[in-house]
């Protein structure tokens, strides 16, 4: 009896003793993730919001036609008009304004050796390597998605993104450089709330990093809806205007 | 109070705002509402935006098209819409906001459907399911 008891008790403290590893497993992001603050899983605990964005700096040489093309595009729309974009024309946006485009969700698929990401808009994906180290940024061709590779910093996921070609627009069509670099540190705060901390570096354009968080909350037995952009009716004229086509008849 | 509300916005703007999905709307008269009854000729289920083809008929019959610009189908899904909500030949009422260029056609506030289904144009536009 005395045995099996001692037996017992061997087997409860062995559970114990493991619990601690348990808790710093890391955590699972695998699931369909809406905006947090608006649209789609709207609401929520305001604490969980994410902090303000940082302020974007650019150095003076690529401030000022920033600053410009702001100034046209605002006048543009004074007069009703919206200049071009590549979204207008159905031009993925890639790495990384897909995370957040109106309120689309994006589905995480999760493994030992890859994070999946996928954008409802547009159906863009990107892959996270999880397995093997990063590549300079030479050797890297560039183009929307760039190279990622992640790690974990305890309960965080800290990806780093590189080859993201100039075309490509950034946070708010900042302009950017080859050498543009970004690390997101992504982390649930709940199960169900998760926040994409996103910083911008690049030595040739910015004078300081550009840091910005999104949320984002789960939505649970959510159905990602295809999105090929086979009907653009969008268009641009011969002065750079966005029109719609209409059916005259 | 309205320091306190300044702050509230300011607070607002500084949180980083996601980008448009597709275009903005400033090339519809957002302050115009107008109403068009017709017959729809094709309901097209597609991206970046959903159409309404539609015949309306003016008071002395003489017939005018109209093409009406919708969300995309995972927008309007939030507001109740299937690919099968409409059909060619279904009778329905529009309320849109058309075209600053005056051409025929405008970007969908409300719609209801033969059974008498009232559907809004997305999160924020008209009523939801």
């Amino acid at each position: 009896m005395k045995t099996i008891l001692c037996a017992v008790l061997a087997v409860v403290f062995s559970s114990v003793t493991l619990l601690p590893a348990q808790s710093t497993k890391t955590p699972d992001f695998t699931g369909v993730w809406g905006t947090f603050t608006a649209g789609r899983g709207g609401g929520g605990d305001p604490k969980l919001n994410p902090p303000p964005a940082g302020q974007l700096v650019l150095k003076p040489e690529y401030a000022k036609p920033y600053e410009a093309r702001r100034a046209v595009e605002a006048e543009a729309s004074k007069r009703g008009e919206q200049l071009a974009t590549s979204g207008a024309q159905c031009i993925p946006y890639g790495v990384p304004t897909m995370m957040s485009v109106a309120v689309y969700p994006v589905e995480m698929i999760q493994t030992a050796k890859q994070l999946t990401i996928i954008s409802e808009a547009f159906s863009e994906v990107r892959r996270v390597y999880l397995d093997r180290p990063q590549a300079a940024i030479d050797d890297v061709a560039p183009g929307y998605y760039g190279r990622s590779v992640g790690r974990w910093d305890g309960d965080t996921l800290v990806v780093d993104t590189i080859g993201i070609k100039p075309s490509v627009s950034g946070y708010r069509g900042m302009p950017h450089s080859e050498q543009m670099r970004i690390t997101e540190r992504f982390k649930l705060l709940t199960p169900d709330v998760m926040h994409d901390q996103i910083t911008i570096d690049d030595p040739v354009v910015l004078e300081k990093p550009m840091v910005y968080t999104l949320a984002y909350k789960r939505l649970p037995n959510y159905e990602m809806v295809e999105f090929v952009c086979d009907n653009n009716r969008e268009y641009v004229d011969e002065h750079g205007v966005v029109r719609m086509k209409v059916k005259d008849k | 109070m309205k320091s306190r509300l300044l702050n509230v916005l300011a607070a607002a703007i500084a949180l980083a705002i996601p980008v448009l999905a597709h275009h903005s709307f400033t090339m519809f008269d957002t302050t115009k509402q107008i109403t068009i009854t017709g017959t729809v000729t094709e309901f097209q289920w597609t991206n970046p935006h959903s159409y309404i083809e539609i015949d309306v008929p003016d008071e002395s019959g003489a017939v005018k098209h109209w093409s009406i610009e919708m969300g995309s189908p995972s927008i309007l899904q939030q507001s109740g819409w299937k690919f099968s909500s409409l059909k060619k030949g279904d009778k329905t009422t529009l309320v849109i906001n058309p075209l600053k260029t005056g051409l025929a056609g405008g970007f969908l506030n409300t719609a209801t459907l033969p059974n008498g289904r009232m559907l809004g144009n997305g999160p924020g536009r008209g009523p939801q399911k």
